[in-house]
């Protein structure tokens, strides 16, 4: 069985292997992590909430869970088409700096057949310049994630949230308005101010990011 | 070794191939479509190298929560499918988030990453033990590049999972009493 200790420093070993040299893939994936950490532990304090009655729980696991689902979904989608647009053009020569772009003419390789090649890596094709263009590639990346994650938790979450939860109090208006009118449940049901005391105390209402 | 072997079997069908191609289609059309740009600007070559090296998850962080305090409470407070009420308590919470996330997310991805650099210096005589406890295995040069960026990486891992905690313990709270504060500002401006 591995031990503790070996389970550590595989991890150890694990990052610096696959972040060492990829800062923008790091701000991507620990990105990610942050969300799916944080929608479970929104959604644990909901089950593990005395406070909250069995009723409610029905109802807000499920919208936690949603919550978490467009969060992580939209995050890691535009973030990392973002990123990998942003890598694809600097690692075909779309996007260079001039020392990069005269290296390769002086090398003899025509750019017309090269630049914007899927196939050309720079990276890999001209070792002599990799330094150059690694630390170019870099601020790309990293750039290009943050701009992605920046329109998708600011503008597109913020956004497909705020149409659920309009739907959300829709459904429950009209849930409340059919329960009254048909006077099925001896309970009183889940009252529009009941709901909005519960979504201002609960803790989450979209996404508490960490 | 069961994963590798899954992938493996995946990337081998003929499907899998099929896929990979058109993909690979797709992406040289949409290259060939984009213009060539070549940067021929010192200070923005610059920037790009100082970003690369420098911008860590604290930093994204706090540019995700200062343009979050331009956006979101626009975008709640343009929420036509909601009450007036329900709006102004929603933007009033947005803002209280954005400020209490952004104070706990930046300040302990920061403090993370200061102490992952403090613990992981290269064994050697004279260094206790406990501040090589974050060093990979084989490393023998903590001034590489790279070795910078693993310490940015696990400061991030450990700050997130400290942040599970701070979230309850700190955001929760915080966020109350700002959303409180701020929409007993809004009610007594209504007066």
């Amino acid at each position: 069985m591995t031990s503790l200790a070996n389970l550590c420093s595989k991890a150890k070993t694990y990052l610096y292997k696959n972040y060492g040299e990829n800062p923008g893939t790091m701000l991507v994936h620990t990105g990610v992590l942050g969300w799916i950490l944080s929608a479970i532990a929104q959604v644990t304090a909901v089950l593990i909430n005395d406070k909250i009655s069995k009723k409610e729980k029905w109802f807000l696991i499920p919208q936690e869970t949603a919550d978490a689902f467009i969060n992580i979904a939209s995050f890691y989608i535009v973030t990392s088409s973002f990123k990998n647009v942003a890598s694809k053009l600097v690692s075909t020569g779309k996007l260079s700096t001039k020392n990069i772009r005269n290296f390769i003419k002086e090398k003899g390789i025509d750019p017309a057949k090269y630049i914007g090649n899927i196939n050309s890596n720079i990276g890999n094709d001209f070792p002599e310049i990799k330094k150059e263009y690694k630390n170019f590639k870099n601020g790309v990346d990293v750039v290009a994630s943050t701009v992605g994650s920046i329109i998708s938790c600011n503008i597109i979450t913020p956004v497909l949230r705020n149409q659920y939860a309009s739907k959300t109090q829709k459904d429950i208006m009209s849930k409340n308005k059919t329960q009254e009118e048909t006077r099925f449940s001896k309970t009183p049901a889940l009252s529009m101010d009941a709901y909005q005391k519960m979504a201002s105390v609960k803790y989450s209402s979209g996404n508490l990011k960490i | 070794m069961a994963i590798s072997s899954i992938k493996s079997f995946i990337t081998n069908t003929s499907l899998y191939k099929r896929a990979a191609k058109t993909a690979r289609h797709v992406e040289q059309k949409a290259l060939n479509v984009l213009p060539d740009k070549v940067c021929i600007n010192e200070k923005f070559i610059k920037s790009m190298d100082y970003l690369g090296k420098n911008f860590s998850s604290d930093k994204q962080r706090l540019a995700l929560g200062v343009t979050a305090l331009v956006t979101q409470p626009f975008i709640d407070a343009h929420n036509k499918s909601v009450d007036e009420k329900t709006r102004k308590v929603s933007v009033a919470r947005t803002i209280a988030k954005i400020i209490a996330g952004t104070f706990t997310g930046f300040f302990i991805r920061y403090g993370c990453i200061k102490a992952i650099k403090a613990f992981s210096q290269i064994p050697a005589k004279g260094v206790p033990k406990y501040k090589s406890l974050f060093t990979p295995k084989g490393i023998t040069d903590n001034t590489t590049e790279a070795f910078e960026q693993y310490r940015n990486a696990m400061g991030t891992v450990v700050a997130l999972g400290v942040m599970v905690f701070t979230n309850f313990l700190i955001d929760v709270p915080l966020t109350k009493f700002l959303t409180n504060m701020f929409i007993k500002h809004q009610e007594e401006d209504k007066k």
